[in-house]
């Protein structure tokens, strides 16, 4: 059996998802496929906050575009509880309180719309968090979705413009021919495409060696804890200002769902670990539930007799800059857009724009050599 | 503050299974610790009453539970009860909670014993005050000495019904009728007859519904329930020569206020998944089981030992005997002796006594149809508000596994995390899709095992 598209996404995470919405809006012939259930791997795990603040300085035009794009999504589309409720970041000692200082001024240069707050100002914004924090900043555009109905929102819209999804059907290798990339090989047929485009998080390096290609992405394990549903007590999405910035340094995020569950997490290992270790999922650590549920009670002490109950583990696509790679890779045709490292939902929107305007020899939006696939080692993760 | 146990081994579950691994395993010298959520131990088999002169404070399961409770604590074993585990970490490390807060177990070799539950249908009409499991019954007949309702029905399928029936009238409920899914009791008669040891005890279990003169019917299931506060009414329809219900032929037993269905048993298999234990399906044994070894009761997981129901339903008898199996066996392992020629003659008679529970849970396979007694109204997860129809609708659109239909629709993912809903979301996937219970996997139990307040999970871990 064989079939044929123009464009074959592997994915259907948030970002596989977006680009094949994108891409199908645009008119292509999309085929999205997907090894599992859409948005089960690593998106449905996630937190998905839709924000830019306190993530990467040089992405802040992308970043703003995306939360907008989100929007946007919401008022055409709608469907996957899109809450405006903006994000708090808390400050525990004065050099934190610097670090966050700094931040504020470059966002604010740069439009967006974000403030320090006082105490007493954090309790106005965040009735229930009286714990003894120093201060808060608060970027009041920032916003969160659910993942699932995210995803099902995005591959609807694809669906919509004609776009086919396969679901537990996993792309074992790549098919190129004479420099040009002429499909994907699944375990019980071949599906050919002018171009492919891998949006398979962890995975997507995997499929890239298989064409000798050996891209720096490695999985990192995420993890995340609930609790029963209870009244609305949490407003905002609760995050952790960082002096030393970046994930590997720490953080926390904390907010509650539609349904009234807390969903929480601080993570102050660096959880990096070896390609085939997203193949099996193990138990959350002790010393995990420990931080996470240590800083909700310091934040929340009021929320010390609700019950925790569930955790969950996924495995995120970690780059060494913290950024996507998306781009041209290797032979003709093939396209990257993978490297969450675990904030891939904001973007997701700015990345399907992106491999939209390459892919049909547009110019790009945004600066793509952030992003270039090869950007990380003097020869070119070309194939061998 | 957490209170903190070391220990050679951790027994969890102190029902059959677990009190003879205990037992076993504290005569050979070693430091055991058993815990287990109920207050009293003995588990659902050995259940003991915790209202003082009830009926069933001398009957001889109680008492034989209070003996091998005596013989346990005889040999040694430390008794955790109202302890309820919730996180297994790696190195033996067991995070519980009891009453008064955070209980920390460390040992060096776990045996898990956490037995069954039952297996609950839902139907039109399940979610009903009133409306419970056999199990669910008897517990509440046994340990409070009430009955489940002044006037039962009780259907289903399997030999638990027995008992059962006989806890509802001794504890002065009236039985209106017993409604078993198969067409006969004939089958079960040969396969009684070469087991000269169950004579007596099939019996006992039958002498107090006739003497009853209970209503018996055959080859009926329940396919909806009704009332306004409080089951009122029950709908039942004869199963036709494919096993279907017939719901043309449907009949309604009125003036009821308590319905008891079950049929039959589950593994209990939340900690042995968290531990990583590899597990199967075995449809006759009730459904997923920890796989073990059967002559010692090793997990694929080095140190965790399981026995009991958890490896497959049984009941008493063999529960008994892989426990102690089981208790040998780890605790030759800790003491690197060899228990192979004591265990010998136990796993003789495991096998013996399995093969009659093997042909037993055949002859009472629950009927299939589910699909078809489930209006799209019908809620299957009563924790997160999901409908079959909502259910019907991913499967519709693709989805054809537990963990798939679970991430889009949330069935399973409240408070009981599927311990009621899984059983029929299994069947509903299954029936809807054409796959196999074996091939539609299960929900994956994490940790916590069981909902936990976060001031004791803080309290917990260091």
């Amino acid at each position: 059996m064989s079939r044929t598209a123009e464009v074959i996404v592997v994915g259907a995470g948030i970002v596989g998802s977006a680009i094949g919405a994108e891409l199908a809006l645009l008119g292509h012939d999309v085929m999205i496929v997907e090894q599992g259930v859409p948005g089960a791997a690593v998106s449905g795990a996630s937190l998905a906050c839709i924000g830019s603040h306190m993530i990467d300085v040089e992405e802040l035009p992308l970043l703003a575009w995306a939360r907008d794009a989100w929007r946007t999504l919401d008022e055409e589309v709608g469907g996957f509880d899109y809450n405006p409720c903006g994000q708090l970041r808390f400050v525990l000692n004065k050099q934190d309180l610097a670090v966050a200082r700094a931040w504020i001024e470059v966002e604010r240069s740069a439009g967006l719309n974000v403030e320090l707050l006082v105490p007493a100002q954090v309790r106005e914004v965040e009735p229930s968090l009286t714990g003894p924090v120093l201060a808060a900043s608060w970027s009041r555009d920032d916003a969160v979705v659910n993942p699932f109905l995210a995803v099902r929102a995005l591959l609807d819209r694809a669906r919509d413009c004609g776009a086919r999804l396969e679901t537990h059907c996993r792309v074992d290798s790549l098919i190129e021919r004479e420099g040009k990339i002429a499909g994907v090989r699944c375990a019980t047929t071949d599906m050919s495409a002018e171009h492919v485009v891998l949006a398979a998080g962890p995975w997507t390096a995997r499929l890239a060696a298989g064409l000798g290609m050996n891209l720096p992405i490695r999985p990192r394990k995420a993890q995340c804890l609930a609790t029963v549903r209870i009244p609305p007590s949490i407003r905002r999405v609760v995050g952790a200002c960082e002096s030393d910035g970046g994930v590997e340094a720490g953080y926390t995020q904390i907010q509650q769902t539609r349904n009234g569950q807390v969903l929480f997490n601080t993570v102050l290992a660096d959880g990096l670990v070896d390609d085939g270790a997203q193949d099996r999922i193990p138990e959350v650590d002790a010393a995990f539930i420990r931080d996470s549920v240590g800083t909700l009670l310091f934040l929340f002490p009021d929320l010390r007799s609700v019950r925790l109950l569930r955790s969950w583990v996924r495995f995120e696509a970690v780059t060494p800059d913290n950024r996507f790679l998306i781009g041209p890779l290797g032979p003709e045709g093939l396209w990257v857009a993978a490297g969450d490292c675990g904030a891939g939902f904001t973007r997701a929107p700015a990345i399907a724009r992106l491999i939209g305007q390459m892919l049909g020899d547009d110019r790009p939006a945004f600066d793509t050599t952030l992003y270039a696939p090869d950007r990380f080692s003097c020869e070119s993760p070309t194939s061998t | 503050m957490r209170r903190r146990h070391t220990c050679d081994i951790v027994v969890v579950g102190a029902g059959p299974a677990g009190l003879s691994a205990a037992q076993a395993a504290a005569e050979k010298g070693l430091d055991v610790v058993v815990v287990d959520a109920n207050s009293r131990p003995g588990g659902q088999y050995y259940m003991q009453p915790l209202a003082a002169g009830s009926a069933f404070a001398r009957s001889t399961q109680v008492m034989r539970g209070k003996t091998e409770v005596r013989n346990a604590t005889a040999a040694g074993v430390t008794m955790l009860l109202a302890t309820e585990v919730w996180g297994a970490f790696p190195g033996f490390v067991f995070h519980a909670q009891d009453p008064d807060g955070a209980v920390c177990i460390e040992s060096k070799a776990v045996i898990v014993a956490t037995g069954a539950h039952d297996r609950v249908q839902a139907f039109p009409g399940w979610t009903l005050p009133g409306v419970m499991t056999p199990g669910a019954g008897q517990r509440l007949a046994k340990t409070s000495g009430v009955p489940p309702g002044r006037r039962t029905v009780l259907a289903g399928s399997g030999p638990f019904l027995l008992p059962v029936a006989g806890t509802v009238l001794k504890a002065g409920g009236t039985l209106v009728e017993v409604v078993e899914a198969r067409s006969s009791l004939l089958p079960t008669l040969p396969l009684i007859a070469v087991h000269p040891d169950k004579w007596l005890e099939t019996l006992r279990l039958v002498f107090p519904i006739l003497a009853a003169r209970t209503r018996l019917r055959f080859g009926e299931v329940v396919v909806a329930a009704s009332g306004e506060e409080r089951v009122r009414e029950v709908e039942l329809a004869p199963l036709d020569a494919g096993g279907q219900p017939d719901l043309a032929r449907r009949r309604v037993v009125s003036d009821i206020d308590a319905l008891l269905v079950g049929f039959g048993f589950q593994p209990q298999i939340e900690l042995t998944a968290v531990l990583g234990c590899r597990h199967h399906f075995d449809e006759e044994a009730g459904g997923w089981c920890c796989t073990v070894m059967r002559d010692c009761g090793a997990t694929d997981i080095c140190g965790v030992f399981a026995a009991g129901e958890v490896c497959g339903v049984g009941g008493a008898v063999p529960a008994a005997l892989s426990g102690r199996i089981a208790g040998l066996a780890a605790a030759g392992q800790i003491l690197d002796e060899e228990t192979a020629l004591e265990r010998r003659s136990l796993v003789r008679r495991l096998q013996r006594a399995r093969r009659f529970a093997g042909g037993l849970n055949r002859r009472f396979m629950p009927p299939s149809g589910v699909a078809e007694i489930l209006s799209d109204e019908t809620i299957i997860c009563r924790c997160e508000d999901v409908t079959a129809g909502e259910i019907r609708k991913e499967i519709a659109g693709g989805m054809d596994t537990i963990h798939g239909v679970k991430l889009w629709t949330r069935a399973g993912m409240g408070p009981c995390q599927a311990r009621f809903c899984g059983w029929s979301l299994a069947r509903l996937v299954a029936e809807e899709t054409g796959k196999t219970m074996g091939e539609i996997g299960f929900s994956r139990p994490r940790i916590p095992l069981r909902p936990v307040p976060l001031n004791v999970v803080r309290d917990s871990i260091l």
